[in-house]
């Protein structure tokens, strides 16, 4: 393990992450020896960059960055939670977040890091430890997410962490789910930004007592112009003290801006930009040989690896339905998302998919972000990525999400792009090279050829994840 | 007084009135005479006294016999009591044995290595699973072989309800070591003697072939080397017979053709599981109209002795469908392929989401069960469970340490290239297989016609080798097992074993990690599980 102050860097060194490979491989190479001694095996860190706000920086004694749950001094109740999910450690970022947020005062975090890496335990682990469970029903914690979906999901991960405090409540502020005149009585709340606006406005949610502030998917919040405004309207609502916490899995230059004016004075984690293409996923894409041939090529990859639940990102409605009845009698059991269900009906259809009653899930764009459903192990970009006006140019940061939907918390993740012809094939390579992902050529041709291909596809990205120090 | 009536009183008690001749008694002169009446009276009064004396021997003899009565009634009340009470010792007596027979049936099972399913003695203890698999019925299979002397210290000092399992001898994985550098005794989890006389040979004979490393550790039990060597041996010929096909496949294009598609079916069907009544019927007919197909040869392929791939020797069966010396050796094949893909999908899937494990257990004991893919009457589970005795050697009883390259072969934890996979990526196996291995052991087969190919005896097994590690050697990946294969299962496992299930489940939450010299994450997990059981359950295991 390096010392602890050659992981931290000052902020201006990290707005220049080092692209060299080198540093990687040394760190790698250093983990292999103490295997082959056979005494200590811990893992490497050698991805995640800290930058420390002047307050912390002050302090005699720097950050530490906890191995352990038990070290964070969580309080009991929230610490049981974690162990009742299989939590057996902190995981990279969560190790170097998490004692900077617990910390007190609290102060300000800007975290990002890659799809799957536990950023939502984190944030909830914080949250929990700053409710006073003695006051059930008076708001304490606020989440915002871009999505009802989303808000929901995060909604689930507390209770789950929050499972044995006893007089937790949870509120849903999502479009329709709160009455007017009913009061939110909870003690954390996971909202999205136009409907807790609204409920604060209309004094349906006391925010006087409101100690953290959470904002999740924060480049796509303070992004685009509606999110971003309403955030900020929340957020000037708030008590000044309140603790501002954003994570996300990118940060555009423009976003990372705009984010340190929103939580000043934070401090902040990063991946460095390498690091951001999701290892661990294997991604590949099928040269079709034509558009019409796309369905039948994709019922027979399900017997090339042991899938347990996929994803199919589909352009429009239409396909999705048309690809859903097809599967279904293929005997697959499929759940189609889009723009056509709304509220209620969206709910009951993540829903279903997430307990495991369906296991593909055919979706527009609508899901491409945080949605974590951690058995997800293909993801499929039937049309590959396209944004702009009349979506003529491809769309790296959705490929990004959307293959982040497999291969969560380092398990084995599958991406297959199809393409049929110049063009697609062009987005494709653009997106590739955007990420300088080496992308694998599968062919239709010989199954059995196929199948070896993809089986050694997975074996050796694995190999690569970069969660193992390798020996070479 | 005088008056006619004590005439003839005073004649009578002389004679008897039937000797004494009326006439002359009647007509006698002095018939009225003081003489006569003075005999008359005499005779009355000895008379009475007879009378009286009689009534009295009389009285004696009803008083002698109420009491004779008495006495007997008494001696019989006794004698009732005393059956009563015989009864209740004898009662007692039995229940103790049983309880002997249980503890000596645990002892007997823990230090057995891997499982055996072939010999006749474990055939008994299957039947209870296959009934009602009450705990009572559980010791009745105990006898077959005697207690180990490992455990004789055991059964007597220990209080049944405290460890309902015994203690046992560590184990070396017989796989690990022979693929590992020979100083495999001398490794640290060897060498600890901690509590066991069984593995006194570390020092001695450190530069030992590694094979011999097992006999040389458990010197008191030597059926249960084989055993390992079987699963180990059964893996290495399914590779044999993996690459032959592909062999067959080259110079067989309907072969190779088919082979694939059969193969790919079987991944898609099993990946295509969920939960629900009904909801995997046309996956598991899919499955098995591949086997049927493969085993009546279409396409044909070269007959093979499923011998190789099966623990002990297999007799033809009277009645079993499958009795030939060789079957295809693509239904052979597609049957390790469906072992596969089983554990990937565990491994792949049940990790994240550990209620997808139930319908591939379900699917598991059906086709492993079914007759028409029974070989001479029993199952070809073993192939499946080869390959679990590789991923997932917890189960089987085998630990290591993970600080340590040889302890992580030991544990089964996974090589990408050169390099281990990380910690959560081991965990995350580790959570899957745990529960896939509950999610086929724990199945009631009660209302089956079929035998169940896993019974609930092996988890008991499984459950108790983790259980009886000694506490400074347990180690995580045995914890997050333990854990994963008892979560979501506590209530089956009562369901079969009761009383003797909770006991096993108080041992296995509280008493063992609370003798954890350290609270790992491992460790509390199987803390914070006994705190679920009292929630979601009511089931207080006295934390």
């Amino acid at each position: 393990m390096s010392d602890l102050a050659s992981r931290i860097t000052a902020p201006e060194a990290s707005a220049a992450p080092n692209l060299d490979m080198g540093d990687v491989e040394t760190a790698q190479t250093d983990g292999a020896g103490m295997i082959g001694n056979g005494s200590g095996l811990q893992e490497v860190n050698y991805d995640v960059e800290v930058s420390l706000n002047e307050l912390q920086r002050d302090r005699s004694n720097p950050l530490g960055s906890a191995h352990t749950f038990e070290e964070l001094g969580l309080p009991g109740e929230v610490l049981q939670g974690l162990m009742a999910m299989q939590f057996q450690k902190p995981s990279k970022v969560q190790e170097k977040a998490l004692p900077l947020m617990l910390a007190n005062p609290p102060q300000n975090m800007i975290a990002q890091s890659q799809s799957g890496t536990g950023k939502t335990a984190a944030f909830v682990t914080t949250t929990l430890s700053r409710v006073d469970f003695s006051q059930p029903t008076q708001p304490q914690a606020l989440i915002l997410a871009p999505s009802r979906e989303l808000a929901r999901q995060i909604q689930g991960v507390v209770q789950t962490i929050g499972q044995f405090c006893a007089s937790l409540v949870v509120a849903a502020a999502v479009p329709g789910a709160v009455a007017r005149d009913t009061r939110i009585e909870a003690s954390v709340v996971c909202g999205t930004p136009g409907t807790v606006m609204d409920l604060i406005r209309r004094r349906q949610f006391d925010v006087s007592q409101l100690k953290v502030l959470v904002i999740d998917e924060a480049d796509n919040m303070l992004d685009q112009q509606g999110l971003g405004d309403q955030c900020a309207r929340v957020k000037q609502m708030l008590p000044p003290t309140v603790q501002i916490l954003l994570f996300s899995a990118t940060f555009p230059d423009g976003v990372v801006k705009y984010a340190e004016k929103f939580a000043p004075n934070a401090n902040q984690i990063k991946l460095k930009v390498q690091e951001l293409t999701v290892r661990g996923i294997s991604q590949m894409f099928m040269d079709c040989p034509d558009e019409s041939q796309k369905y039948a090529i994709l019922c027979q990859l399900y017997g090339l690896m042991q899938i347990g639940s996929s994803i199919i990102f589909v352009k429009t409605r239409e396909s999705a339905n048309e690809i859903m009845k097809r599967m279904v009698a293929d005997g697959h059991k499929v759940t189609a998302l889009h723009g056509a269900f709304e509220g209620g009906e969206r709910d009951a259809l993540i829903d279903e998919f997430r307990s495991g009653r369906t296991k593909v899930l055919i979706t527009t764009n609508v899901l491409a972000r945080g949605i974590d459903v951690s058995s997800v192990s293909m993801v499929i970009n039937y049309d590959v990525p396209m944004k702009g006006p009349g979506e003529r140019e491809p769309d790296p940061e959705t490929y990004l999400h959307r293959i982040g939907r497999t291969g969560r918390f380092g398990r084995v993740g599958v991406s297959i792009t199809f393409i049929y012809d110049k063009k697609s094939f062009d987005f494709l390579q653009q997106i590739a090279e955007k990420y300088q992902i080496d992308l694998i050529r599968l062919v239709p041709d010989d199954w059995d050829t196929t199948e070896k291909e993809v089986q050694r596809v997975i074996k050796s990205s694995r190999a690569q994840s970069g969660f193992n120090p390798s020996a070479k | 007084m005088a008056g006619s009536s004590p005439v003839r009183h005073r004649q009578t008690p002389s004679r008897p009135s039937p000797v004494r001749s009326p006439d002359s008694s009647y007509r006698s002169e002095d018939r009225n005479g003081e003489m006569n009446h003075l005999e008359a009276l005499l005779a009355a009064q000895i008379l009475h006294d007879d009378v009286r004396k009689r009534a009295y021997k009389t009285l004696a003899d009803h008083e002698y016999e109420e009491e004779q009565k008495k006495r007997a009634e008494r001696e019989q009340e006794i004698k009732d009591q005393q059956r009563r009470e015989e009864e209740r010792l004898r009662h007692e007596k039995k229940l103790r044995d049983e309880e002997e027979r249980l503890r000596a049936l645990q002892a007997q099972t823990v230090p057995k290595l891997p499982p055996q399913p072939k010999p006749s003695p474990q055939s008994t203890t299957v039947a209870p699973s296959n009934g009602d698999a009450a705990a009572a019925t559980q010791p009745a299979a105990a006898k077959p072989t005697p207690t180990p002397d490992t455990s004789s210290s055991g059964p007597a000092a220990q209080d049944p309800s405290k460890n309902p399992f015994q203690a046992e001898p560590p184990k070396t994985n017989g796989h690990v070591s022979s693929a590992a550098p020979p100083n495999t005794t001398s490794s640290p989890f060897a060498r600890p003697a901690t509590s066991q006389p069984a593995n006194p040979s570390a020092a001695a004979t450190a530069p030992e072939p590694a094979a011999q490393a097992p006999a040389q550790i458990q010197p008191t039990r030597p059926p249960a080397v084989p055993v390992v060597d079987d699963y180990v041996q059964i893996h290495k010929n399914l590779k044999k017979l993996r690459a032959l096909m592909t062999e067959h496949a080259k110079s067989n294009p309907q072969l190779k053709k088919q082979m694939g598609e059969m193969r790919r079916e079987i991944r898609k069907s099993l990946g295509q599981l969920t939960g629900g009544k009904g909801a995997n019927k046309k996956q598991l007919e899919s499955i098995k109209t591949i086997l049927m197909s493969a085993l009546h040869s279409q396409p044909s392929s070269p007959m093979t002795d499923p011998s190789s791939f099966v623990v002990g020797n297999r007799e033809p069966v009277e009645g079993a469908l499958n009795n030939e010396p060789q079957l295809p050796s693509l239904f052979l094949y597609l049957m390790n392929q469906l072992g596969k893909a089983i554990i990937n999908q565990f491994i792949n899937e049940c990790g994240a989401s550990p209620r997808s494990a139930d319908p591939v257990g379900v699917v598991t004991a059906q086709l492993f069960s079914a007759k028409e893919f029974l070989w001479r009457g029993q199952s070809l589970i073993d192939i499946l469970m080869a390959k679990f005795r590789i991923v997932c050697p917890v189960v089987f009883g085998y630990r290591g340490s993970d600080k340590t390259n040889q302890g992580r072969l030991r544990l089964g934890w996974k090589k990408e290239g050169d390099a281990w996979i990380s910690e959560q990526q081991h965990n995350d196996r580790m959570m899957g297989l745990g529960i896939g291995y509950a999610s086929i052991a724990l199945r009631d087969f009660s209302k089956s016609s079929n035998i169940n190919p896993w019974p609930p005896s092996r988890y008991w097994k499984s459950m108790a080798d983790i259980v009886n590690t000694p506490p400074d050697e347990m180690t995580d990946t045995q914890c997050i097992v333990l854990k994963s294969m008892l979560n979501q299962h506590e209530e089956k496992f009562i369901n079969f074993y009761g009383s003797a299930a909770v006991a096993a489940l108080r041992r296995a939450l509280v008493e063992f990690p609370n003798s954890a010299p350290k609270k790992t994450p491992g460790v509390m997990g199987l803390q914070v599980l006994a705190v679920m059981c009292k929630r979601d359950m009511g089931l207080d295991l006295g934390l």
